[in-house]
């Protein structure tokens, strides 16, 4: 078991990173650091349970997780009945006609990558369902393995695994829609879509 | 589309996110090596996903910081 005595040494290092997933989580800098703040208040009380050795820095992310789900969530987030709609594997590049393998389409790629800037990749991960969003979180952003994302969520991993690769592919469909307000895409792809 | 390609457009986020076991890795990657199709998928979607990485990154001010090591220093006295 771990000793209180080295709860600020061992947790410090972790301080930025929790922040940063708090700010995303909560879209609010000012909410984000009060989350922070309970976080660490728990994860201090509990620290005389936490298994040393074990990940600290997945068992700090799951107090993280659970008080912004039980706490800051609001009330329009909460994971409702209504589902992602299916998106299409591969959606971005089938759409960018990318199988073509030409240097047009490379270039393509290069114009959304390239053009895409933070807003638009925040915005379109906000907009996904609060039960997908935690997840291609916690995977693209915390860089957490399946099974850790699992047993921070406190869901099975093959559910881990569907939302996750759910929530990525309508990411794409919601990047494709702010690539198409920003103009980078290219003609022949505008074209297909009118028709 | 071989059986190959149908394997590596289904395993493409597992593979990607390093949670195939070895044998499924090695067969991947020695199709995508040789696959024209399926190597530029996956170069594609590995690509967006260090852009979406970087870009899901906050600026975490140092003020911010200081005061959260306040709050855990307080917390250990």
């Amino acid at each position: 078991m771990a000793d209180r005595a080295n709860f600020e040494q061992d947790v410090v290092e972790y301080l930025p990173q929790l922040y940063s997933a708090a700010v995303r989580m909560t879209r609010n800098p000012a909410d984000a650091e009060d989350l922070v703040q309970e976080t660490l208040f728990k994860a201090y009380r509990a620290y005389d349970t936490f298994q040393e050795g074990t990940n600290l820095r997945a068992w700090l992310y799951r107090i993280l997780t659970n008080t912004y789900i039980n706490e800051y969530r609001k009330q329009s987030r909460r994971p409702t009945e209504t589902d992602l709609e299916e998106v299409q594997d591969l959606y971005l590049y089938r759409r960018l006609g990318s199988e073509q393998a030409d240097d047009l389409a490379r270039s393509a790629e290069d114009v959304l990558l390239d053009g895409l800037v933070d807003s638009d990749i925040k915005e379109a991960v906000d907009s996904l369902p609060e039960n997908f969003r935690l997840p291609v979180l916690l995977a693209d952003l915390g860089g957490f393995s399946y099974k850790e994302i699992a047993e921070i969520l406190g869901i099975p991993i093959g559910t881990v695994m569907s939302r996750l690769h759910r929530g990525r592919k309508a990411l794409q469909k919601a990047l494709w829609d702010y690539a198409e307000r920003r103009g980078l895409l290219p003609e022949e792809a505008k074209t297909q879509e009118r028709s | 589309m071989s059986g190959h390609c149908d394997e590596a457009l289904a395993q493409l986020y597992t593979y990607l996110d390093g949670e195939l076991d070895e044998v499924a890795f090695t067969r991947i990657r020695a199709h995508i090596e040789e696959c024209h199709p399926c190597g530029g998928a996956y170069a594609f979607e590995e690509r967006l996903r260090v852009v979406v990485r970087q870009r899901l990154q906050e600026e975490v001010p140092e003020e911010v910081v200081a005061r959260l090591r306040a709050v855990v220093a307080r917390l250990c006295r």
